[in-house]
């Protein structure tokens, strides 16, 4: 279990919460806490007080892949490939080891043809494509991801469901402000001026929601 | 007002690089226009171009009868020239109060621009954006780090936008304004789907919820949420 325990950091202010393995997502209004909770999250940040742990343990002392919400901010490296064999080199992992792991995760993950490329020329939905790869060729234990769908179409969406569940992680925490998506996740925490509202099923926290427009669409629809 | 004879004219213009490329033939009259495709399909290339801050390979954009043009970058970061909200503000000629309020954000105007959130600083940008009036106003992605809320109202306010040619390039999936026209890049190509409502059902790649209903073959007249929720909840026959 994700444990917090009376979270303070700037706006945000949790007395309790526990997330439970799975897939998390995060909605809420814009400046509502969602990609300071995440930093927190991923160890990015610490708290001012109180406590984040991973199952007993601080994030930074967990494998943790995190994305950035802007996607120019994820960028390390000139090209793709040393961005995506970063993790692995920062570990020290040997050069022909790194070698496999990046092609093989590019091919699986489908950013195998941008290996070559510079990553100042990637379109806005690659460079979050690579920064997904980058973050999970390390097999984390926990996988953060800030709006990572928000350059994505439709079909690449789809796609990154399926990549999420086969990634290994065991904790998923993303913000999304397709509902939709939301509405896929195991957990839903709702989030607003700093304090989690609801926390829940989707079931859950979006009957709370059904007179706003957080609710998905498609549930407001006869079957 | 209306400017007779407002068009902008891609008049087969391409644009490669070594295993990509994309061909675009087509007219663009006033009213709001959608552009979709997949990831690296070359949209925003296509903004570039139609905003002529890119040179396309072959072929020719023409403007006619476009004064004043404005391209909205997928990423707000990119456009920010303040070191704080207000001073981004004034670039734009606006009061901070005024654009704090249109954004319908939080914020103190003295906040560094970049300590906003991503979906702030958005919302604060296309508040910006949307305070003067263009010719041709080309939105690459303006619905991505918006909150639902956000979505719609950015939404209403193209919607209530009465002059111009509006071109929005979006993986939007479920919140759009009233579109006109839809267009979809496909196979290295610009492909027409054509006026709303018939182009939906050649749009390839339409959002899920939009494919749903057009294989229940209850087109929608729209692709606003109302349109959308009309369609689902008509009663065939």
């Amino acid at each position: 279990m994700i444990t917090i325990d009376a979270l303070r950091y700037r706006q945000l202010a949790i007395d309790t919460l526990t997330i439970p393995p799975g897939i998390t997502s995060v909605i809420g209004p814009n400046g509502s806490g969602k990609s300071t909770f995440l930093k927190l999250c991923a160890g990015i940040a610490e708290p001012e007080s109180g406590k984040v742990l991973v199952d007993g343990a601080s994030p930074r002392q967990t494998g943790i892949g995190y994305v950035n919400e802007f996607p120019d901010r994820n960028i390390l490296f000139s090209t793709v490939k040393d961005e995506l064999a970063s993790p692995l080199r920062f570990r020290f992992t040997p050069c022909k080891e790194t070698d496999r792991a990046v092609r093989a995760c590019a091919e699986t993950l489908g950013v195998g043809h941008l290996l070559g490329r510079q990553m100042q020329d990637l379109s806005g939905g690659e460079k979050v494509l690579v920064a997904f790869a980058a973050a999970i060729i390390g097999r984390p234990r926990v996988l953060v991801l800030d709006e990572c769908d928000s350059h994505l179409d439709a079909g690449r969406c789809e796609w990154l469901e399926e990549a999420l569940r086969a990634s290994g992680a065991v904790y998923v925490i993303r913000c999304t402000q397709q509902m939709e998506t939301a509405a896929t996740s195991d957990q839903l925490l709702y989030l607003e001026k700093g304090r989690v509202l609801h926390a829940g099923t989707p079931a859950e926290v979006f009957s709370t929601l059904s007179d706003t427009s957080f609710y998905p669409l498609s549930w407001r629809w006869p079957a | 007002m209306e400017v007779a004879g407002l068009r902008l004219v891609l008049d087969h213009i391409a644009a490669s690089r070594p295993s990509w490329s994309l061909a675009a033939d087509g007219v663009f009259a006033p009213g709001i226009h959608l552009v979709s495709g997949d990831v690296g399909s070359g949209k925003s290339t296509l903004a570039l171009m139609m905003a002529g801050l890119h040179t396309p390979g072959s072929g020719t954009v023409i403007r006619e009868e476009i004064r004043s043009a404005m391209l909205s970058f997928q990423f707000p970061e990119f456009h920010v020239t303040g070191l704080s909200v207000a001073e981004e503000c004034a670039s734009w000629g606006l009061e901070p109060a005024i654009a704090i309020r249109e954004a319908g954000i939080d914020v103190l105007p003295e906040a560094p621009a970049l300590s906003l959130s991503r979906g702030e600083l958005k919302r604060l940008h296309l508040a910006c954006v949307f305070s003067r009036e263009y010719d041709l106003l080309l939105l690459d992605e303006p619905f991505s780090s918006l909150d639902c809320p956000g979505k719609e109202q950015v939404s209403r306010q193209i919607s209530g936008r009465s002059h111009g040619i509006i071109v929005i390039f979006t993986h939007e999936q479920s919140i759009f304004p009233a579109i006109d026209h839809i267009w979809e890049i496909a196979g290295g190509s610009l492909v027409d789907c054509g006026g709303m409502p018939e182009a939906l059902v050649r749009w390839q790649y339409a959002p899920p919820l939009v494919r749903w209903l057009v294989a229940a073959g209850r087109i929608p007249e729209s692709i606003t949420p109302e349109g959308l929720r009309e369609a689902a909840c008509r009663i065939r026959g």
